[in-house]
């Protein structure tokens, strides 16, 4: 889930993202910086602390950097994660226009490797973090955790999904979210062919509706146990929240 | 009626998509009737396109209708593929201008829905964030075909959805069709900027979820009268009206 003023219009404060959660049964969520109005990132991070600290500890903060800005950006992040609390690190190429493959972007990783905590890439924009550019990163990093939000993918045709199956075929540290996936039998053989595992569910609130998102999941064919993970126990995992939940909890971005 | 389902084996894609697993799709979302197209187009590269989409109807009369999907390159034989569908009760036209590299503003393109247009049956285009499909290219078919209803599928998909709405508003004989993009809320949108009754629910089954995409259009929340529109009422209008 997204938090805080969003420069494109879709905000979300921790009581409205407690209050989706509550409608939807959901227990837990990682919450990430929206893209600030001021573009401070910095001041975002902040607020997602503000957002964690006020959510009655069923949030998790996730902290956002640009890497083009290079040591500041590492410096940002370090303090997001030593300071602030945050548990991760959102790299969203499509809004701040980097390459996920870029090699600057390394840095930036290398910071949330050192901390041990997991990088989500918004992925399957073109040019910027298609399936293969952001496999290109994680085999760069294989002890970091990447998770690629929209199943790696952002194609209505379906094309994206041979080159989202090499990029998880090749890195066994990439996980995939099922925002907005649509082929109901991409997730399905994901977990057939990768393990339930490596998919994890997510709504990206406010953006898309996790009242929708949520049956991706629910109303695949999947067993009862990868239905556990994908709904919380990969999330625990991953992000190693405290406790476990029970099925049906964790939404992640 | 779930006005866009997909019959076809495609082994270099992995999809194997057959007309029991659409009913059976069709059944779990409580849906009557749907209508099948090809992945691939007629005559190329599967000549057979037409017969496999004839043959699913008939193995199932009254639940599935037909759409041919015709690769607009090949001239006075498209042509003729989209006359012989049509005897054979066919109920609309597809076109993908991704898979078959046509602009929707192409003169062979054109062709092919102004022949639809004579049957008074829909021309239903993949309408989504790619080159050659976007809800701004295939307005220019709406502008130069204005005696065809043309049908945006996914309305736009995930970034051009505002854009199909506009384009809705701008021409008369546009409709939109909700599968696959993932937003509830811009099927309320389109209700209210362009009314119900240029609605359409579609799923881009059986690999998508019907019984998904009808949450999703339950989730926009529209009126019950606006709502029978779109799950029903406007699709049966179109294909009542082909001759």
């Amino acid at each position: 889930m997204l938090v805080g003023e969003s420069i494109f219009g879709r905000s979300a404060d921790a009581a409205e993202l407690i209050g989706v959660m509550d409608d939807v049964g959901i227990e837990h969520a990682i919450v990430c910086p929206a893209k600030p109005p001021d573009y401070d990132l910095s001041g975002a991070n902040e607020a997602v602390a503000e957002a964690v600290a006020a959510g009655a500890g069923r949030l998790t903060g996730i902290a956002r950097v640009d890497p083009l800005l290079g040591d500041a950006a590492c410096a940002d992040l370090e303090r997001a994660l030593a300071g602030l609390g945050l548990r991760g690190l959102l790299l969203h190429p499509w809004e701040e226009t980097f390459g996920i493959a870029d090699r600057r972007v390394d840095l930036v990783v290398e910071v949330a490797r050192r901390h041990d905590v997991p990088v989500i890439v918004a992925a399957g924009y073109p040019w910027l973090s298609e399936a293969l550019q952001v496999g290109a990163l994680a085999r760069r990093f294989p002890d970091v955790t990447f998770v690629a939000t929209n199943g790696l993918q952002l194609n209505i045709s379906g094309l994206g999904q041979i080159d989202a199956e090499l990029a998880l075929a090749r890195a066994d540290n990439l996980l995939i979210q099922t925002t907005g996936v649509y082929r109901e039998d991409f997730l399905e053989n994901a977990v057939r062919r990768f393990g339930a595992h490596r998919v994890l569910y997510a709504s990206s609130y406010p953006l898309l509706d996790p009242r929708l998102e949520i049956r991706r999941v629910q109303w695949a064919s999947f067993s009862d146990v990868a239905a556990t993970a994908l709904l919380g126990n990969n999330a625990v995992e991953v992000f190693r929240l405290r406790s476990e939940p029970d099925e049906a909890s964790v939404d992640e971005e | 009626m779930d006005t866009h389902l997909h019959v076809d084996d495609i082994p270099a894609l992995g999809w194997k998509l057959d007309a029991a697993e659409c009913v059976r799709r069709m059944d779990e979302a409580g849906i009557g009737r749907g209508v099948v197209m090809t992945i691939v187009d007629a005559p190329e590269i599967n000549p057979q396109a037409l017969d496999l989409v004839a043959d699913a109807c008939a193995a199932y009369p009254g639940r599935l209708e037909a759409f041919a999907r015709i690769h607009p390159w090949y001239g006075h034989e498209a042509v003729g593929l989209l006359e012989q569908a049509f005897a054979r009760g066919f109920k609309g036209l597809k076109l993908h201008p991704v898979s078959t590299l046509s602009h929707p503003a192409s003169e062979d393109t054109l062709r092919l829905v102004r022949v639809a247009a004579e049957h008074h049956a829909p021309t239903l285009f993949h309408c989504g964030d790619e080159p050659l499909a976007t809800p701004y290219a295939v307005a220019h078919a709406a502008a130069a075909c204005p005696q065809a209803t043309i049908i945006l599928g996914h309305m736009g998909g995930y970034f051009h959805v505002d854009e199909a709405i506009e384009v809705a508003e701008q021409h008369d004989n546009v409709v939109l069709e909700s599968s696959a993009m993932p937003y509830p809320e811009k099927i309320r949108k389109a209700v209210e900027r362009i009314g119900a009754s240029r609605v359409l629910y579609a799923s881009d089954g059986p690999a998508c979820s019907p019984r998904i995409e009808v949450e999703k259009v339950r989730l926009a929340g529209l009126a019950a009268d606006a709502e029978r529109l779109v799950f029903a009422g406007n699709a049966v209008r179109l294909l009542d009206a082909v001759s």
